[in-house]
């Protein structure tokens, strides 16, 4: 035991210590925050910018109709910080239309100038057709914003002209309807649906991507200890059991440490940034739920948060041992690649399934692989982070999963014990299928 | 009487898919004792040693160290291993190799002043350098050996395990290694090394043990073993002119000495001789006399530096006892 600590000392306090760690400890979060933050960031770009009331309205009309698209667009955003210009209406007969086009045009295209014009003439009042020129042209979200402004307007002219009294129309203009989702399932009113989905696929990516770099570099440190042949002064002084578990103990702990730091970091960026993102842009009319990124980290519960953990350990026990008994088998990065295929593919095999998990939490594919001793550690907290699991289920995954941990160690520990002094060609499937009968 | 053994290997077998390495091996090694275990390539001394180490087990057979079954827990910390294919890993500082090692060995108190005074004694820390905060693959070579002792002797072992420990060895690493055995010694350690080099353990064994193809051939102490024979060997040595005139191979000086070549071919009088170009260990036909060996010698023309009787060498006995059929070929060399 005490040799155990020794050996999982080491492994923890050098692999810390590596420029590798320092550095995906600190990439990994600015990634994480990155896809978190980047949908949010563009959603408010997108939704309704103050550059986009910088434009001019032509209006050929005399119904005032450029006047009232004008002010339909400023009450729209007018909740944003800042100064936020106005769009210059311009009252054109029909007939000098074209050379005020033209005029517009030149604007247009003078650097930091008006983004672009918008005609509005006697097809646009009967409801036929609103023209638009621009640089941003080709955003959808800024050109529907233009078209519902215009639309909002016809119909208030209209409905003016019909003898509606303006009071009535500008109270029913105004409507701002708000929709906020809420999820309900079998426990009652959840979180927000797009809260549980954020939470669901950042528990996989996060513990997919622990388990296997953390895997991988337990082989990589049993191969380098095999090619340098360090292991034989190493075995001399502790038997191969207590070396691999303290070997796969130390790596653990390093991977723990970097995942508490990944949602610290991540979780620190993500509070402090987001509300930074949607200040410096107007606020989003209620498509989106913004606050759906900070409350997926409100999701994570206590409980949830011990079951991830649990998860995770079992996870990086079970392919961290059979990865070390891939490195043990060969000699050479290459081949050690192709030793560890098998297991890597049970782990991108169950990536794989991510997607139908993620449409159907509760389905048959789902239900099956978070019962998998290989692919329970991915997809359980997964569900879990999705939706509602039910506790016993929970429970009875890790210990499924735990009894699949304990027969890979026990694989992985007689193909390790052979493997390490074993030097030479690359052994055949029957030559480990008799090391692992005979170790 | 046991526990005045260092090792006690009794009827060891170990076998293996294709092969026996070891058969039925009993040795023992007293306390105190540098003991040297000679043996061809895939003679068996690698698995033996693995064996002492208990890195594998025996298939039948017991091994004791310092009286006790060598599986017991905290038996082996007491014993320092330089394995034959070395190795550190490269990429940790020197420092924390030992570190590692030392603790693993049960080393608790103490470990950082035994590295530098081990340090500065095999000149790795000087005062303008301090190896110790390297990494280990910023050493020479020379210098991750000397690294290598270190570790294997950092925890004061009783007994040190020694696996060919000369190969690859600049003239003055190994000339380091002999005097740090014969200090082992001094100070009451047990130092067991495996050599195919006859004249490294001829000079520093007190006891050896020759196997072949797993088995023991003989054993013994050094004197014991060279008197076993009974007999005596030739020793001649001739004048550095014999040889002169650019030959140095010993077809083309043989020519040039027919006369001495036609003597030591002679099978009546001579049965085998080693031939070290000047120097040659001859052992006589049975029933031959060597002073008519010196008589034809001399009449030959041969300018004789030394004549001498002497026990055979370890070497002699080696080749007459092993043979040339006891060195497997196409073996792994981990025998």
């Amino acid at each position: 035991m005490d040799k155990f600590w020794v050996v999982a000392k080491r492994e923890y306090v050098e692999r810390v210590r590596s420029r590798w760690f320092i550095i995906m400890t600190l990439l990994i979060p600015a990634l994480i925050s990155g896809t978190f933050l980047v949908p949010v960031y563009v959603a408010a770009r997108s939704a309704a910018s103050p550059a986009a009331r910088n434009i001019i309205i032509l209006d050929a009309t005399s119904a005032g109709l450029g006047a009232r698209v004008s002010e339909i667009l400023m009450v729209d955003t007018s909740h944003a910080s800042g100064a936020a210009p106005r769009p210059q209406v311009r009252v054109v007969q029909p007939t000098e239309l074209a050379s005020a086009e033209a005029d517009a045009t030149k604007e247009v295209m003078r650097p930091k100038s008006v983004l672009g014009y918008l005609v509005i003439d006697d097809s646009t009042l009967a409801g036929a057709r609103v023209r638009y020129a621009g640089r941003n042209a080709s955003s959808l979200a800024e050109t529907d914003r233009l078209r519902s402004a215009v639309r909002q307007a016809v119909m208030m002219v209209r409905l003016e002209q019909e003898g509606v009294r303006p009071a009535t129309i500008e109270q029913v203009s105004k409507l701002p309807l708000r929709m906020p989702r809420v999820r309900i399932d079998e426990r009652g009113r959840g979180a927000s649906g797009q809260a549980g989905f954020f939470l669901g696929i950042g528990i996989g990516v996060l513990l997919l991507m622990s388990i296997m770099m953390h895997g991988q570099q337990v082989l990589r440190g049993v191969l380098e200890e095999k090619t340098s042949r360090v292991a034989e002064v190493v075995i001399s002084s502790v038997k191969p059991d207590t070396l691999l578990a303290g070997k796969v103990a130390g790596a653990g702990a390093v991977g723990l440490t970097q995942q508490l730091l990944w949602i610290a970091v991540s979780a620190w960026l993500i509070t402090n940034l987001a509300p930074l993102i949607l200040k410096t842009t107007p606020a989003m009319t209620g498509d989106m739920d913004t606050s759906a990124v900070g409350m997926s980290f409100g999701g994570l519960t206590p409980a949830l948060f011990i079951v991830v953990i649990l998860y995770f350990l079992l996870g990086f026990v079970f392919y961290a041992s059979l990865l070390a008994a891939a490195g043990a088998m060969v000699n050479s990065e290459q081949d050690a690649q192709q030793a560890a295929m098998p297991v890597v593919m049970l782990l991108i095999g169950t990536w794989l399934f991510v997607n139908s998990v993620l449409l159907n939490p509760n389905g048959g594919i789902a239900t099956t692989l978070s019962w998998l001793p290989f692919s329970s550690p991915i997809i359980m907290p997964m569900r879990m982070g999705l939706g509602s699991v039910s506790w016993v289920s929970v429970v009875g995954s890790l210990a499924v999963c735990a009894l699949g941990c304990v027969f890979a160690v026990w694989l992985a520990a007689r193909i390790y014990r052979v493997g390490m002094l074993m030097y030479g060609k690359k052994p055949t499937m029957a030559e480990v299928a008799r090391w692992i009968r005979y170790a | 009487m046991s526990h005045d053994l260092a090792i006690d290997i009794r009827n060891v077998v170990k076998r293996y898919e294709q092969h026996v390495a070891v058969r039925d091996l009993t040795l023992q090694v007293p306390r105190g004792s540098v003991y040297g275990l000679l043996g061809p390539n895939g003679a068996g001394k690698t698995t033996t040693i693995r064996m002492i180490l208990d890195i594998i087990a025996p298939d039948t057979g017991s091994i004791a160290l310092f009286g006790r079954p060598n599986r017991e827990p905290g038996l082996l910390d007491r014993v320092g291993y330089l394995p034959e294919e070395r190795g550190l890993y490269k990429k940790m500082q020197v420092r924390r190799v030992l570190h590692f090692l030392a603790e693993l060995k049960g080393m608790r108190v103490d470990i950082d002043k035994r590295i530098t005074e081990w340090l500065e004694r095999l000149g790795l820390r000087t005062a303008e350098r301090d190896w110790g905060t390297a990494k280990v693959d910023e050493l020479s070579r020379g210098m991750q050996q000397k690294v290598q002792f270190i570790a294997t002797l950092l925890h004061d072992p009783e007994l040190v395990i020694l696996d060919e420990p000369f190969s690859g060895l600049d003239p003055i690493n190994a000339q380091a290694l002999k005097d740090t055995v014969l200090e082992l010694k001094r100070r009451g350690k047990t130092v067991i090394f495996s050599t195919h080099v006859m004249e490294n353990a001829e000079k520093m064994c007190d006891a050896v043990c020759i196997i072949a193809r797993g088995e023991k051939v003989l054993d013994g102490s050094v004197t014991d073993v060279r008197a076993s024979s009974g007999r005596r060997n030739v020793a001649l040595s001739l004048g550095a002119g014999e040889r002169a005139g650019g030959a140095t191979g010993s077809e083309a000086g043989r020519e040039r000495l027919n006369g001495v070549g036609d003597v030591l071919s002679d099978r009546r009088l001579v049965r085998r001789f080693d031939d070290s170009n000047r120097f040659f260990e001859i052992e006589m036909a049975p029933g031959a006399d060597s002073q008519e060996l010196l008589r034809r010698l001399i009449d030959a023309g041969a300018q004789i530096e030394r004549f001498e009787l002497v026990q055979p060498s370890l070497h002699q006995i080696f080749i007459e006892r092993v043979g040339a059929q006891g060195v497997e070929t196409g073996m792994s060399g981990h025998g």
